[in-house]
């Protein structure tokens, strides 16, 4: 069994890059890192605040004998990108790594300061010295983690966790809230998160998924479905778009929630489309290689009115 | 010196609402600890310990605007078109809470779209708000890892672009005018004399750039390498750019409200985005991530000094802080003055 | 830097166009339109002056507004004209026009050919498809004051004969003999009477002398970059090379920041550069 290091080095012998983390010196946290050689390869890491998901890169990485390190969440996403031929598996070399549960850095950095000193041992959390409630910094998709070993890797790095994966969506936190509120309500809760929205895109970029990218259907002149105002209207209808298109293909990774600068709770919605997604056709996008997406499969006649 | 207390800083600005909107740092409801300038009302929380995720430029640029509204009409003469500019100006406004490199972004970006009349091209909006923006400053005795303002040479201490200045003393703030609106604000009711020192400023990161403005159009443009390698995390998203309080490219735009009637409107728009620079022919002069990225350093630190004078960036650290993959401006500006 | 001077109205609102009216359409091929307008202020009308090169920006109220070249001399008064290659949705916009329509202008903008300094010398003028429409305002404009300069000559391709803009100019000039005229195709058909052959090939036949010459080129970046190659071995320096650059452009005044290369906009410091001041701008074409 090899650490994070060597499996990469082993792992650049057959790839043109590896795609991992390594630490920011100003920070103490991960960030993410190419690795071409051996010598860029003994900064590798693996740790807690390894959030960011590798795969976004993938698809602009077509030509190239790629190395990837994934944690159960990220290999999701490898895999449905290899359902949707944005990546082949061939071209892949997955470095499976298990994962405890990640640390939310951003909320720690809003709350003491950028930069504040870390320290993440077992069972306790030091932040600028002061030991505090671990559970409070996870990231938030961890609560409900999905898949904390990858489902698909070529070689596995460290140790698996052996956790049996939550075998269903959980909701997001805010769900009861949501779910209580009327129609009109929820509108408005709608609109104001989406009041502080300036339109970074930094959701759809960080998104495995949303490989569409320089060519996205939001910013299309003919036809025009979002106006060019920076406002809630023209946000809610960018999103709702975004929404719509990753129906039956968000695997949850929750990167455009930690992506975004002005905290819009966006995978309320995806979590609730997954979760209807789950119920109507027990699809959850990235778990199996073998599976086939609802939008590709789902037949009319067959699914609805059960004529073959 | 002038002082108040912390608790008696509602009072301040319920005073300073007597002339305007009053904005401050706000911490939403629901924003997942994100802290923005906002518009305060009596009884709003101030939080003046954190510092803001997007900068206070909406002030004067704002995020989207109507330049000018349009009608089509049918006359005996045939068709007829009405144009009138909008309003673009604002009213006077307060900004309390800016720090000092928020108010030293206003006098960077004056360079450029508030020159005097007749010098070059005029921004009416921004000029307008400009001149209508009071701004008290909160003067900083500790940054934080992505500050880097010290790389200026008056650092935390320059008073650019403020009316007012609050050095935190004792348990609240000594008061500094720096503008003869400022002296007006001295001159309220609400201060108490103090005899307090004044603190000791932060002193934050410094990033030499100097040099960067020839490298910037000679050596360092063409090696296209650097820049890939550099941008390699980069995912091209417009969070740097929108947080920047420097940042001011737009974009323009028609919105119809009816077959006949519409506006002419304006957009904050990201040069690190593809359609940015996309011509209809599908030629990109700025087709990669890294063509884009060397565009956005070299006008800030090379294109716009040279045109402008002043270079198009503070050290307020905001494009670190948030960057979704942590890309830091500060290794590519040093990694830039080594090469 | 240079920086066009304004006044009064313009200073103030640099973003507000001006209206104007539709007075003539001319379909110049399948996909280019000629479009000649009029400032519904009169007095503007009068008073309006500019130097070949310029450009303005053609807008119809609702879809936008892009930078064109004008392709009217600065003689014609009585209209300005543009010529308009149907791509995207604001030039759709503009070949949906018809006489009468209204539209708007934001006009003159950018830099000029420096004609001043030319005088006296021999001017050759080489353009490709809708690259024509500032050669047009500009070879018009040496037509107007042919006295100041010596031989002009005049090199204008197309892909097929119907490709071909401003047939009733080519007509005069081909007739005045006072001008050399040459049109060129890349592929012909019988009833063509001009030269078969790419730009680049028939300049480099007619091989004229660099002697006192200035060469103006403008057209598809592909034709530019073989005639730049072709008038470097016929020994024209770089100082006696000129062209023009196009870039996306919104606000056409230095403020939007998307059509600069380095620190030069195209919009207030172009559109038209001398090859060698294109060789000091950094490489980002």
């Amino acid at each position: 069994m090899n650490g994070i290091v060597d499996t990469i080095k082993n792992v650049l012998k057959e790839t043109d890059l590896v795609l991992g983390w390594t630490t920011d010196p100003v920070t103490g946290v991960a960030t993410p890192a190419r690795f071409h050689d051996e010598k860029e390869a003994e900064q590798a890491v693996f740790d807690s605040t390894c959030a960011h998901n590798l795969a976004v890169h993938l698809p602009r990485l077509k030509d190239s004998r790629v190395g990837i390190v994934a944690k159960g969440c990220d290999a999701r996403s490898v895999i449905e990108l290899i359902i949707e031929h944005e990546v082949q598996r061939e071209q892949l070399a997955v470095i499976g790594v298990g994962c405890g549960s990640l640390l939310d850095v951003k909320k720690i950095w809003r709350r003491y300061g950028y930069g504040v000193a870390i320290k993440d041992r077992d069972d306790s959390l030091l932040i600028g010295g002061e030991q505090v409630n671990r559970d409070e910094f996870i990231q938030r998709k961890c609560h409900g983690c999905l898949e904390a070993d990858p489902d698909i890797y070529d070689v596995i790095a460290g140790e698996v966790t052996g956790e049996i994966p939550t075998d269903t969506v959980r909701p997001h936190p805010l769900h009861d809230m949501f779910v209580s509120l009327t129609p009109a309500e929820r509108r408005s809760f709608w609109r104001e998160q989406f009041s502080r929205c300036i339109r970074c895109y930094a959701c759809r970029e960080v998104c495995p998924m949303c490989f569409c990218r320089d060519v996205c259907i939001m910013q299309t002149q003919i036809p025009r479905w979002a106006g060019g105002a920076v406002d809630a209207k023209q946000s809610e209808m960018i999103q709702l778009i975004r929404v719509n298109h990753l129906a039956g293909r968000c695997t949850g990774c929750g990167e455009c929630e930690r992506a975004c600068p002005v905290g819009i709770p966006l995978m309320l919605l995806l979590d609730e489309q997954n979760h209807a997604i789950e119920e109507m056709f027990a699809y959850g996008a990235g778990a199996s290689l073998k599976a086939r997406p609802p939008l590709l499969v789902f037949d009319v006649n067959k699914d609805i009115w059960g004529k073959g | 010196m002038k002082f108040i207390a912390s608790d008696r800083i509602d009072g301040l600005l319920e005073r300073l609402g007597e002339r305007g909107p009053v904005w401050a740092p706000r911490e939403p409801e629901g924003a997942a600890g994100t802290v923005l300038f906002a518009p305060w009302r009596p009884g709003d929380a101030v939080e003046l310990d954190r510092f803001t995720t997007l900068s206070a430029k909406k002030l004067v640029l704002p995020a989207s605007e109507k330049l000018l509204s349009f009608s089509y009409s049918l006359t005996p003469e045939g068709e007829a078109l009405d144009i009138t500019g909008a309003d673009q100006g604002r009213g006077d406004t307060v900004l309390f809470g800016a720090r000092v490199c928020d108010a030293r972004a206003f006098t960077v970006l004056d360079a450029l779209l508030a020159l005097p009349p007749g010098e070059s091209y005029q921004d009416p909006g921004y000029r307008s708000r400009r001149r209508n923006l009071l701004v008290i400053t909160l003067a900083c005795t500790a940054g934080d890892a992505a500050c880097f303002c010290s790389s200026w040479k008056e650092g935390t201490a320059s008073t650019q672009g403020s009316d007012l200045m609050l050095y935190p003393a004792g348990e609240g703030y000594l008061a500094r005018s720096v503008s003869p609106r400022g002296e007006e604000l001295l001159a309220l009711d609400i201060w108490e004399d103090s005899d307090l020192e004044p603190p000791e400023l932060a002193v934050t990161d410094r990033v030499p750039f100097e040099a960067l403005e020839a490298k910037l159009v000679g050596s360092l443009f063409s090696d296209l390498d650097f820049w890939r390698e550099l941008t390699a995390k980069c995912v091209s998203c417009g969070y740097c750019t929108y947080t920047c309080p420097t940042c001011y490219c737009f974009d323009m735009y028609d919105e119809m409200s009816s077959s006949r009637d519409g506006e002419r409107c304006r957009s904050w728009d990201a040069c690190m985005f593809y359609l940015y620079t996309l011509e209809t022919s599908g030629h990109n002069p700025r087709p990669t991530i890294a063509h884009r990225y060397r565009n956005r350093i070299g006008h800030k630190f090379s294109y716009y000094p040279a045109n402008q004078g002043p270079v198009l960036c503070t050290g307020c650290g905001r494009c670190i802080r948030g960057c979704p993959v942590g890309l830091d401006i500060r290794d590519v500006l040093r990694a830039a003055g080594e090469r | 830097m240079s920086t066009i001077p304004r006044q009064g109205k313009k200073a103030l609102e640099p973003l507000r166009p001006e209206k104007a009216t539709v007075v003539d359409v001319i379909r110049e091929t399948h996909n280019i339109k000629s479009l000649r307008v009029v400032f519904d202020d009169e007095e503007l009308m009068t008073s309006f002056t500019f130097q070949p090169g310029q450009v303005g920006q053609l807008g119809v109220m609702g879809a936008g507004e892009s930078t064109f070249a004008i392709a009217s001399p600065p003689s014609q008064r009585e209209y300005i004209q543009f010529s308009v290659m149907k791509t995207g949705v604001v030039t759709t916009a503009i070949h949906e026009l018809a006489v009468g329509d209204r539209v708007t202008v934001r006009a003159p903008m950018g830099n000029h050919f420096p004609v001043d300094r030319w005088q006296g010398k021999n001017v050759l003028v080489i353009g490709g498809g809708i690259g024509m429409a500032p050669l047009r305002s500009l070879f018009l404009h040496m037509m107007d004051h042919r006295e100041e300069y010596g031989h002009l000559q005049l090199i204008y391709g197309a892909r097929t004969p119907s490709d071909i803009c401003y047939r009733d100019d080519c007509r005069d000039w081909k007739q005045c003999g006072d001008v050399d005229f040459i049109t060129t195709i890349d592929t012909g058909n019988q009833d063509w009477e001009g030269r078969v052959g790419l730009v680049p090939a028939v300049l480099e036949e007619e091989e004229p002398s660099p002697e006192n010459n200035i060469a103006v080129t403008c057209g598809p970046p592909v034709m530019i970059k073989f005639v730049l190659e072709s008038l470097g071995k016929m020994g024209f320096r770089d100082e006696q090379i000129y062209t023009t650059l196009e870039r996306r452009m919104k606000c056409g005044i230095g403020l939007c920041g998307r059509c600069n290369v380095g620190p030069r906009y195209v919009c207030t410091d172009g559109p038209v550069f001398s090859l060698k001041e294109l060789g000091e701008l950094p490489d980002e074409m």
